[in-house]
């Protein structure tokens, strides 16, 4: 069929005609697409509370069941009286501070005087931590201040926490920075 | 029943994002390069990895900003999508249509259609082209949660009440009761083609303040490609393509 100019107009006054009136009539093809699977059907569901703000909201956190114990997914908890599921864009993400191939898993180590970061081992970063924190402690540890009063303290540690340790681990380094005598217990929130 | 449907109520959404960020963690898609681009909607636009964005823009009136309105795109999953009319043209199961929610859903079979024709076909500038392996992508309403009797990712998460899924019916007398409230406020408040769509938007501004794409109707008639006209009218006969 040759398609000159008023043909073509034709044709789509004929279109637009039918499509005013078939709007209703659109043939539905079959189309039901298949149930899926839930990516966290086979994973172990346990509750958490989210690490980054003093809200609290409650989270449902899946993980896998079939060895690596890792992450799969974590949304916020319906049934939590806090949020009833809802979350911020950061807590949505939390999954991103265990699950991201950007993260960090080894010990990065500066020495004095370089600008050089080397990897170093954890047996080794932790002894060195341990010594220098009793060594610190031994030169500082004061049991008692001017007036007499029995203190039992270290002024010279400081310890930074941070915001992605959630509440157990929070108080486990809150107990061992109290049994050193540290005051400065601080916050990555505040600084 | 008429299937499943959002109600999405701007005058709450305050733009936190945790939609855009739920859906990314719900479907396992990777971050984007993002830098600052003097506004804060990040990453600027959606892509195949971003089904889900906040849009931002600022309302100025004589020079001043007035308000600053954000908008959480997504597909709006047509009750007769368009996409759908003109991928089956080429290949009839690579964008389906489900039956039971409604929910438009593009395939792996969707590298065998043309990315032009069905971006053009979408009234609201939705589906994005993957380079890599041609496949296009968008949202897919959390099609295995919502078959699963759990809310979509974007809507659990939001904490405003700015997201609403439920009964299509549900959602659409959510609309018109929520809109009867704005309204008082903001006089010029709409729905976005709500007896069209399965995603029910409330703008309490004219919504091309908000995108240009944000209700198909603006665009006026004619939006109907050569190949949808012919779909509707003879079927999906390829031989007269």
């Amino acid at each position: 069929m040759k398609l000159g100019r008023r043909e073509f107009i034709k044709l789509s006054a004929t279109a637009t005609a039918v499509t005013a009136f078939a709007g209703l009539g659109f043939n539905m093809q079959p189309s039901t697409a298949k149930a899926r699977l839930l990516k966290t059907h086979w994973a172990k569901e346990t509750t958490s509370i989210c690490a980054f703000c003093s809200v609290g909201c409650g989270l449902l956190v899946h993980t896998d069941t079939s060895g690596s114990g890792r992450v799969i997914n974590i949304e916020g908890d319906p049934e939590h009286p806090i949020n009833e599921g809802s979350l911020c864009a950061k807590g949505a993400a939390l999954a991103q501070t265990l699950e991201n191939e950007n993260r960090i898993t080894t010990v990065k180590y500066r020495a004095p005087n370089t600008d050089q970061w080397v990897d170093a081992p954890w047996s080794w970063a932790l002894q060195r931590i341990a010594q220098r924190v009793k060594e610190a402690r031994d030169e500082t540890f004061e049991e008692s201040n001017g007036d007499g009063q029995v203190v039992n303290r270290t002024e010279g540690i400081a310890h930074i926490g941070s915001a992605e340790i959630d509440n157990e681990e929070n108080w486990c380094l809150q107990a061992i920075m109290r049994s050193f005598g540290l005051v400065y217990i601080e916050h990555q929130a505040r600084i | 029943m008429d299937g499943k449907g959002f109600f999405i109520d701007l005058t709450r959404c305050t733009a936190c994002r945790g939609c855009q960020v739920a859906c990314k963690q719900w479907h396992n898609h990777p971050a984007e390069d993002t830098r600052n681009w003097g506004s804060f909607q990040n990453p600027p636009d959606l892509s195949y990895v971003t089904y889900k964005l906040v849009r931002m823009e600022e309302y100025v009136e004589n020079g001043q900003v007035k308000d600053w309105l954000f908008f959480p795109d997504q597909c709006r999953h047509c009750i007769q999508p368009p996409c759908k009319m003109v991928g089956d043209m080429d290949d009839e199961r690579a964008i389906l249509q489900d039956f039971d929610t409604g929910a438009v859903l593009f395939t792996e079979r969707t590298n065998n259609l043309f990315f032009d024709e069905i971006l053009a076909s979408c009234p609201y500038d939705i589906p994005r082209l993957d380079e890599a392996t041609n496949l296009q992508g968008k949202c897919d309403m959390c099609f295995d949660r919502v078959i699963n009797d759990k809310l979509p990712a974007c809507v659990l998460v939001c904490p405003t009440g700015a997201m609403n899924f439920g009964d299509l019916d549900e959602m659409r007398q959510m609309a018109d009761e929520r809109l009867e409230v704005v309204k008082e406020e903001f006089p010029n408040a709409v729905l976005g083609d709500p007896n069209a769509l399965r995603v029910i938007v409330l703008f309490h501004r004219e919504p091309t303040r908000f995108h240009h794409a944000a209700v198909a109707s603006l665009h006026g008639p004619g939006r109907f490609t050569r190949k949808q006209a012919f779909a509707k009218m003879f079927g999906n006969r390829k031989a007269l393509i």
